[in-house]
């Protein structure tokens, strides 16, 4: 009985130390990012010391050998991100919402069943395959009408950007049109309204904390994602883009171009690139908790 | 004077047989109760009164039924119909917004925007579902924090906020405890000099207690319809003398 | 009718409209990229794109003393490809710089025969260039333009990745689902996975440059390209398998219990074993996520478009090869051929995981 029990409570031991696994990640992820990204703003350091506020509202990237010449502003790319994700969520909320609203509530069956492994597929198909599509296809379209000589501008980033979104709103709204409780509609229909009303005056405005939940989320996926716009942003060397033809360089380009080959003060930069990309990734995920439990206790109650 | 008039209707789910030849006059400003064993056919016979049915695919109706002189299948519009003929669900399911926004809802619907007009029917409505007194000064709080009770007089409320003729109600005590199924009788009582009242119920006692005619379903079948204490006390059918003494059901 | 309906007629149908049309985008969006993709990779599909290596090969080859090299080129825009070789050809014997055997095969090119180059004009007649006695070298190409290393090198992340992933992701679901006592350990390990969830590949990326590359010295490597991948792995893991372990009828543990079973005893022969669909759709729903990284990979598995002899040697992953072919050196078709495979791949697991997820609402 004693050996019984011991293995009992090693297994347990064993399950917990694996469910920690998770946050040690975490923890590790955060230490080293804020680690090497926070280093260059304080006083003796190795690599040479940055200006915070030379960093946060810098609009020119200049990596040079020697400290002095060279130039780490980030705040052009942070418009650049935001910008980008801004962009690409307002074209691709309302039609991922009114797709989802089509999915949820008019289409017959057999057009949902061809439909939602489409959108599925849609969200599976690799980051890099929408850079390729955006380089291939979307660049050179907009490179005939652009201003400028190069195609890969801002517009390139939010039309890519989009589409890689579209899926995310569309299925998670889904799944947010779905969960409105059924008696709902018959109520509605019972008081003498259309289909279409009681889909824009009362399914929506249920279902609204999970749309807004996909929307952060496809928020989240804009803001972090690489690849795709790596290929098609231009990645310009400084300046806040003023038009939707200028090229731009988002905090995740930033550091994928230029990881590679790095080292010294440069690489500590980089990092500190993605202490701010950090930051708002955790920022998007607390507003992504708060949605999540504070509208969630007035619809799930019914 | 005959608010409804059912001609030999039959409605069919699918394949199956759901309702029989059902021919039945509904008295206008009386309550009429329709009761009978689970799946008798009682709650699908109140919604084809406005046709909630129509929802349900595969589901179809024959035969003619008239709301005051009209085929509500044929020559009146839905909107109209659902205007006239409000309904009130087993289960009280207010919408999720504020108290005033959900009985707003019906008046919007049908293109009343102005406050000072949807302000006054949203108090006569609570007014005539005995439930102002205990929201009139929480009208923007959630309609989900009420209680059970209040919630079902809410719908009530909401029902009567598109000045209909006729109210269907189906089992609308079922989900709530005794003092508000209670509370609801007294208003389906009160609400009977202004409305035509259909109700359905399991609950035998409720029908004798607050209806004038009684219906009595049996697999889709109207096996007896009657005057409510004729019915009780000196049923025709056997079939209903055992429902009614709890033989069966 | 009242002009008040009318009004509402139109309205209800100019948002149908708009209904229709944002979904017609949404279609459009993916037929129009996968149109974009398939045009241009299919042609690029072959089975030599399957088996070939990535790069070309250039090698110099030792030939047997002959007088008939047996073999015909044909010239094309690139170079001269064997047309047709004979089977006592001393090319099907050549033996490279290292003494070892390096048989040519029809496809192969070759640059030059002892010293003369091949030309328009001489490669008509191949026995012509060579020697009068003893033996000659030749300078050939193996022609490359596969992406038979990449699948290798994508398998083997894969592969790694879920070894690593898997038993942690199962046990801590297993720890979430059946040992967890609402509390802060309970809710910081759900924080942490949801922020998991939420982090950008590229920190990943970074991160594990830092952490697997650098400190723990595996450099560039498929090891270090796994390691980081069983990270970005985990939350789906745990949260897919802790939605089936939620759904095992609590009656199975009772009886397991019920029957003198220990409850480590009932998490590994009952638990566990009742929660296999979900645990299999876990699986497919990374391996999906796998193929599909690439700014992860980029800076901890490498770009070497080679088969990685062993764990510690570097390899680039299908995706981020496709990254280089179109970014660097401008290739879109050799892009577009990958992602041809990769989305015939993802099609292919996720109508997998829909014939699971069948199974699963079966029990």
């Amino acid at each position: 009985m004693g050996q019984q029990h011991r293995n009992e409570k090693i297994a347990k031991i064993f399950f917990l130390i694996t469910g920690l696994i998770a946050v040690a990640s975490v923890l590790l992820i955060t230490f080293f990012v804020f680690f090497q990204g926070l280093q260059p703003f304080f006083p003796f350091n190795k690599e040479g010391r940055y200006s915070f506020w030379k960093f946060i509202s810098g609009l020119q990237w200049k990596p040079n050998d020697e400290v002095a010449k060279a130039s780490y502003g980030i705040l052009y790319m942070i418009v650049g991100s935001l910008f980008s994700t801004l962009g690409a969520v307002i074209l691709a909320v309302p039609i991922g919402i009114l797709t989802a609203v089509y999915i949820a509530e008019l289409a017959p069956r057999f057009v949902v069943k061809i439909l939602q492994p489409a959108v599925e597929l849609l969200s599976g198909i690799p980051s890099v395959l929408f850079g390729v599509f955006g380089l291939g296809f979307i660049v050179p379209i907009i490179m005939k009408t652009s201003p400028y000589a190069r195609g890969q501008s801002l517009l390139a980033v939010i039309l890519v950007l989009a589409v890689m979104i579209l899926p995310i709103i569309v299925s998670l709204s889904v799944t947010a049109l779905q969960a409105v409780p059924h008696a709902y509609r018959e109520g509605s229909y019972a008081l003498g309204a259309s289909k279409i009303h009681t889909i824009f005056h009362l399914v929506i405005p249920a279902a609204r904390s999970g749309l807004l939940a996909g929307i952060v989320l496809g928020t989240g996926r804009g803001i972090g994602e690489t690849m795709a716009v790596m290929m098609v942003a231009g990645n310009s060397g400084g300046g806040i883009p003023t038009s939707l033809w200028q090229q731009i360089r988002p905090l995740t380009v930033n550091i994928a171009m230029e990881m590679g080959y790095s080292s010294g003060l440069h690489q500590e930069m980089l990092f500190a690139t993605a202490v701010i990309l950090f930051l708002f990734i955790f920022g998007i995920n607390l507003i992504l908790t708060k949605i999540t439990a504070k509208l969630g206790d007035v619809d799930v109650k019914f | 004077m005959d608010k409804f008039i059912v001609e030999s209707m039959n409605f069919y789910y699918g394949d199956f047989h759901a309702l029989k030849n059902i021919n039945m006059k509904l008295a206008g400003n009386r309550i009429t109760a329709f009761i009978g064993p689970s799946g008798c056919g009682k709650s699908t016979f109140l919604k084809t009164l406005n046709r909630m049915n129509d929802l349900v695919e595969g589901s179809r109706v024959e035969g003619t039924i008239l709301l005051d002189g009209d085929d509500i299948y044929r020559e009146m519009d839905l909107i109209d119909l659902r205007t006239k003929v409000g309904m009130v669900f087993q289960k009280p399911n207010p919408f999720p917004m504020s108290i005033y926004d959900n009985i707003a809802y019906g008046p919007r619907v049908h293109g009343i925007k102005k406050k000072a007009e949807l302000d006054a029917l949203v108090e006569t409505s609570l007014r005539q579902a005995a439930i102002w007194e205990e929201v009139k000064d929480d009208l923007k709080k959630s309609a989900l924090s009420l209680s059970g009770g209040q919630q079902q007089r809410l719908c009530i409320a909401r029902a009567l906020a598109t000045k209909p003729e006729v109210l269907l109600m189906d089992e609308p005590t079922s989900a709530l405890d005794p003092i508000s199924t209670l509370k609801i009788e007294d208003l389906i009582l009160e609400l009977k000099q202004e409305y035509t009242i259909l109700i359905v119920t399991h609950n035998m006692q409720q029908a004798a207690r607050v209806s004038d005619y009684t219906a009595f379903f049996l697999l889709g079948d109207v096996v007896e319809y009657g005057d409510t204490e004729t019915l009780f006390s000196t049923p025709a059918n056997k079939k209903t003398e055992d429902y009614i003494t709890g033989r069966f059901g | 009718m009242s002009n008040f309906k009318i009004k509402n007629r139109v309205k209800d149908g100019a948002l149908r409209g708009l209904i229709y049309l944002c979904t017609g985008l949404t279609v459009g969006s993916l037929l129009l990229i996968l149109g974009y993709i398939f045009v241009k990779g299919v042609p690029g599909l072959s089975v030599d794109f399957f088996i070939r290596d990535f790069n070309d090969k250039t090698a110099y080859v030792t030939l047997q003393e002959t007088d008939d090299l047996g073999v015909q080129v044909e010239a094309r825009d690139d170079g001269f490809y064997i047309t047709s070789m004979e089977k006592g050809s001393p090319f099907a014997s050549a033996v490279n710089q290292n003494g070892d055997r390096q048989k040519l095969t029809k496809g192969d090119q070759i640059v030059s025969i002892g010293d003369t180059k091949l030309t328009a004009e001489n490669c008509g007649d191949l026995n012509a260039l060579l020697p009068d006695t003893g033996q000659v070298q030749a300078k050939v190409v193996r022609v490359g333009g596969g992406i038979f290393p990449l699948l290798v090198t994508t398998l083997m992340i894969i592969g790694l990745s879920l070894l690593i992933a898997l038993p942690i992701g199962i046990s801590a679901a297993v720890y979430l689902n059946e040992y967890a006592k609402p509390g802060k350990i309970l809710r910081s390990i759900r924080f942490c996975i949801e922020i998991l969830a939420g982090i950008p590949s590229i920190i990943y990326g970074l991160f594990g440059m830092l952490l697997f590359v650098r400190f723990m010295g595996m450099g560039f490597s498929v090891l270090a390209g796994a390691c980081t991948v069983a990270i970005i792995l985990l939350p789906t893991i745990i949260r897919t398998t802790e939605e089936t372990l939620k759904t095992v009828p609590e009656s199975y543990r009772e009886g397991s219990l019920g029957l003198g079973a220990t409850k480590i005893q009932t998490i590994v022969k009952i638990v566990i074993p009742a929660s296999a669909p979900g645990i299999l759709t876990a699986v497919i729903l990374c391996i999906g996520r796998i193929i599909g990284e690439s700014a992860a990979l980029l800076f901890t598995s490498g770009t070497q478009a080679r088969i990685p002899g062993n764990l510690l040697e570097s390899g680039a992953s299908l995706t981020v090869q496709a990254y280089l072919a179109a970014k660097e050196k401008g290739d879109l078709s050799m892009a577009c051929s990958i992602g041809v495979v990769v989305i015939l791949v993802v099609i292919l697991l996720n109508f997998l995981s829909r014939k699971v997820g069948k199974l699963m609402t079966k029990f």
